[in-house]
């Protein structure tokens, strides 16, 4: 790292001196209070509020950078009362918190002609709608201008206060964008740094830098042909960018501090079956590597002839501890993903939303966390509701089925009359939004719903036990199994710890549980196959668990595998936590056995290593190989983490001394002392596992 | 058909040898170093495995047990609510064991390694370990050695073998009595031997600190390795002090007859200036 990126990093990241310019907090209800007793519609909502941040913002800019854009405004208004979520909430599915979320936009569709251009489109397609006597419509479009005019008077406030402030640099780039198409890298990482801004202060969190080193790539190659950067200093300028991304990011809304979805996805198969990771790719790779900060989180597309190079120095970010790069498998996503109905090229274009699922930037409004099925609660109510009247296996198998399909078919009930706030900032970047004058709050080109499926692991243990003692050699009656998942083993020490650690678990590279794995998961895409959600989408299959793996089981009773009442599962795709591993290579064979394209609405399988594997290059280069042989055996996706618990433990007793600590949590990573104490926990339960 | 005594059997080892591999873990240890962090793999026999800190004292491993000398029937670990009891070492067959290492050996090869015979001192199982390699089908053998056997068993034994990893602990021979147990007259001929073999090798040194980290011991070990084969590739493996964390669990006090908190001294230049590479593990 340069002495210049050090200062900055020292500046906003270990001193975060840049909060000292920060306005005080706001009443986040005094707008909706006003637009309630206004009558106020959704889109004036939206708007209003967007224009009321843009113009509480008051630019600062520090001398030294050369990438402006800080938020001073902490807390952002919501659109309505308390009194009226709850009534919206009574009539409407809201997902999450109502607005915009977990989508990639397309940046360019503003970058490639910069403000002006498209404010002055948008008024000309006004007019015209006008003149059809399409006043809706119209409307909508003015409004979308409205917000592009006040993001531009906050980006002129900026140029004029780096002028003040002496930074002539940052003045300059602002005299050009956001108002034109930037013209070389920085403006274009300036350019990039306003849109992502702005997509904030509308309160539209979790939407992803998508394919940065694709769409960036056009400039950054112009600007390393014409010398003005060599590699080195194109990577500190990347790097002064990525630092940007983490300024607010404690401002951002999410489950927990770092879930803020600033996920970045790099390479990936082009349609013509050429690699697209480039050197850009490369250097994002190394500016985390040196940076070492909990955004932008990093992807990895791979595929069958992916060069070991590129494993290698994921390798070595993986080493930082940083629980990424995250990698996912082409040649099973783009096949899956074409199954499920998405275009060749769109499938290949495909990047994660904030944590792993698939999604299609500027294109898909899909809702792939709208809801999860619990596959071990499947299991669990097959046998508290019917083990006893099954007379074999099979005809088991075929109530967790319906246990399954019933799940599936609460969700699917649930998010019916689903209301999503107007975003019609986000759908400047979205496709045929501005065409049609339509939100992309009501949809998109794709309009699909995903479901997690959580305790895969946890499901096929328990279908193991009841296989080989219920009907197998008979040594557990099924009323005994029933009166176990009721009292939680009371009196069953010895069953207990026999069912836990003592019958073989998913994870051990063991056909004959592995393969209830398998069908667990074929079953539960079958159970989403043909449903239609409202917006004409699809619902698609998952192995993600998101925080369901701590809600899930808080109401789970006790499992066939010995898993105690309440105890957590496996986060995302994983084995049980208390099973004993044999090892790495043992995991990954069985988390590749099942039909991983058929249920690709992502989620990694997730493995703690120790981080005493990472000792020299060539242990990395190990690791490496490890992470290839998954892709080659069919693996989707994959998330390691380097992990030591004796550092953990000693974060729990001395926080103060492990501020920088990074960990990761189920999509995303964050600071360690900054997370609930039941996520900390969980991720040192899941350290015993560590291999 | 030949028996042998197997403690564990490790997947993804990434120090044993080239490229990812399995490590076979065979008890038994003519030595007795004092910073030894495998106790468990120091006797030949399977021994009762006991973490105290996973313990709760429920009583439920007495409850079983029928007293007298442990015969190893394995009760108490089955009832053990907290897997805090485990049965170190297993015997097997070389069949069996060879089986274990086909399952997933094509795996292996794909990632460019192969399996490691360590311990314990898989000298000590030396027709185990022979019968087994003859079993194994196209598999890259690899050995990690003490070097403290018959000299034409260690010929035999790295004859079958690809890769050799042999510790050279300590040159001077007193001091090696004194931290091992035996003298080091048997381990300096077997090294010689593998040196001039040609077989891919690595010497290895244990940093122990204040005893093998020396000057002294390291520069006559730089001397000797150099000698036999020059260029020859010497890793070094710093003290860790982690080392006695499972002494406890086998009933043995963890005694290092050195200061543990002694900062190591990892003088790779030394290696260098005789022109043998060096790397610290």
């Amino acid at each position: 790292m340069t002495t210049h990126m050090s200062s900055l990093r020292e500046f906003f990241i270990v001193r975060k001196a840049h909060h000292a310019f920060r306005q005080p907090d706001q009443d986040v209800y005094a707008l909706a209070r006003r637009f309630a007793a206004e009558g106020a519609s959704p889109l004036e909502r939206s708007v209003r509020r967007h224009l009321h941040v843009l113009r509480s913002e008051k630019p600062v800019v520090f001398p030294e950078e050369r990438i402006a854009f800080m938020r001073t405004v902490t807390k952002l208004p919501e659109l309505y009362t308390p009194e009226e979520m709850e009534a919206l909430r009574a009539k409407h599915w809201l997902h999450e918190q109502g607005e915009v979320c977990n989508i990639n936009v397309d940046y360019t569709m503003l970058m490639c002609c910069g403000f002006d251009a498209k404010r002055s489109q948008l008024l000309e397609l006004a007019a015209a709608r006008e003149a059809a006597g399409e006043a809706e419509a119209a409307r909508y479009l003015r409004a979308q201008e409205s917000i592009l005019a006040a993001a531009q008077a906050l980006a002129d406030a900026y140029a004029r206060e780096a002028q003040a402030v002496g930074n002539r640099t940052v003045a300059d780039v602002l005299s050009h964008v956001p108002a034109k198409a930037p013209r070389s890298f920085l403006e274009a990482l300036q350019m990039l740094r306003i849109l992502h801004y702005v997509m904030w202060c509308g309160h539209n969190y979790h939407n992803t830098v998508g394919r940065f080193d694709q769409y960036m790539y056009p400039w950054f190659a112009k600007d390393l042909e014409a010398g003005v950067y060599n590699e080195e200093t194109a990577l500190e300028l990347l790097e002064e960018f990525f630092l940007t991304v983490n300024r607010d990011s404690d401002l951002y809304t999410g489950m927990q501090q770092g879930d803020n979805g600033q996920s970045m996805v790099l390479g990936g198969l082009n349609p013509d079956g050429t690699d697209s990771y480039n050197l850009l790719s490369e250097l994002c790779l190394k500016a985390s590597l040196e940076l070492k900060l909990i955004d932008p989180k990093i992807n990895l597309r791979v595929h069958k002839d992916t060069p070991m190079s590129a494993y290698i120095l994921g390798s070595e970010l993986t080493k930082q501890g940083l629980g990424f790069p995250q990698y996912s498998n082409d040649d099973v996503v783009i096949p899956g993903l074409m199954d499920l109905g998405y275009s060749r090229e769109d499938a290949h274009n495909y990047v994660v939303a904030a944590c792993w699922e698939f999604i299609i930037p500027g294109r898909a409004m899909d809702i792939p966390n709208i809801g999860a099925v619990s596959l071990a609660r499947a299991v669990t109510e097959a046998v508290l509701e019917d083990l006893t009247a099954c007379p074999d296996y099979a005809s088991f198998c075929d109530k967790v089925k319906e246990k399954i399909v019933r799940q599936a078919d609460a969700v699917q009930e649930q998010v019916k009359n689903l209301f999503v706030f107007p975003a019609p900032y986000v759908s400047l970047m979205m496709e045929g939004c501005v065409e049609q004058a339509r939100d992309v709050s009501l949809g998109c080109v794709y309009n699909n719903y995903g479901l997690h499926g959580t305790g895969v692991a946890t499901a096929a243990d328990s279908l193991e036990v009841i296989d080989r003692y219920v009907y197998g050699d008979g040594s557990i009656t099924p009323e005994r199994l029933v009166r176990c998942l009721q009292t939680d083993f009371e009196g069953e020490d010895e069953l207990l710890t026999k069912l836990r650690y003592h019958t073989p678990k998913m994870g051990n590279h063991e056909d004959c549980v592995d393969d209830r794995a398998v069908w667990l998961l074929d079953t539960f895409a079958d159970a989403l196959e043909g449903r239609r959600n409202e917006r004409g989408g699809i619902f698609r299959a998952g192995t993600g668990s998101a925080m369901y793996y701590v809600w899930h089981p808080q109401d789970l009773p006790a499992s066939p595998d010995g898993r105690r009442a309440r105890e957590a599962l496996g986060a995302n795709y994983s084995p049980s936590l208390f099973m004993r591993a044999k090892g790495p290579v043992s995991i990954l064979h069985s988390f590749a056995r099942p039909n991983l394209r058929r249920v690709i609405n992502g989620g990694p399988l997730t493995i703690e290593l120790h981080d005493t594997v990472f000792r020299n290059a060539e242990a990395v280069a190990k690791v490496a190989a490890l992470v290839r042989s998954y892709m080659l055996m069919g693996g989707h996706q994959l998330q390691l983490n380097a992990v030591n618990r004796q550092t953990l433990e000693d974060a729990q007793r001395h926080p103060e001394n492990y501020r920088n600590l990074i960990v990761r949590v189920w999509g995303w990573s964050g600071y360690f002392v900054e997370l609930d104490k039941v996520y900390q926990d969980h991720i040192m339960q899941r350290m015993e596992l560590a291999l | 058909m030949a028996e042998g005594i197997v403690f564990d059997i490790k997947e993804f080892s990434v120090y044993d040898g080239p490229g990812i591999r399995q490590t076979v873990f065979l008890k038994g240890c003519p030595l007795r170093c004092s910073w030894c962090h495998n106790p468990e793999g120091l006797t030949a026999a399977p021994q009762i495995m006991v973490s105290r800190s996973a313990c709760t004292d429920c009583g439920k491993c007495r409850e079983v047990c029928s007293g007298g000398t442990c015969s190893l029937c394995g009760r108490c670990v089955a009832v053990c609510p907290n897997q805090a009891r485990r049965i170190a070492g297993e015997r097997m067959s070389a069949q069996a064991l060879a089986q274990m290492i086909m399952r997933d050996a094509a795996y292996y090869a794909a990632c460019g390694g192969g399996v490691t015979f360590s311990g314990g001192e898989p000298l000590m199982q030396h027709r185990f370990v022979v019968e087994t390699v003859g079993l194994l089908d196209d598999v890259h053998c690899a050995i990690e050695t003490s070097g403290y056997a018959d000299p034409e068993v260690f010929e035999r034994v790295i004859s079958r073998m690809q890769f050799v990893m042999m510790d050279i602990k300590l040159m001077d021979d007193a001091m090696h009595r004194a931290h091992t147990g035996v003298s080091n007259e048997r381990i300096l001929t077997n090294a010689r031997t593998l040196l001039h073999s040609g077989l891919p090798c690595r010497i290895r040194v244990p940093l122990i600190p204040g005893v093998s980290d020396t000057q002294e011991n390291l520069r006559a070990t730089a001397e000797f390795v150099a000698r036999h084969r020059a260029g020859a590739k010497v890793e070094l493996l710093p003290y860790h002090k982690t080392a006695g964390a499972k002494y406890e669990m086998i009933g043995m006090r963890y005694a290092p007859r050195f200061d543990p908190e002694r900062q190591v001294q990892t003088r790779k230049d030394i290696f260098k200036a005789y022109g043998l590479e060096c790397d610290v593990l």
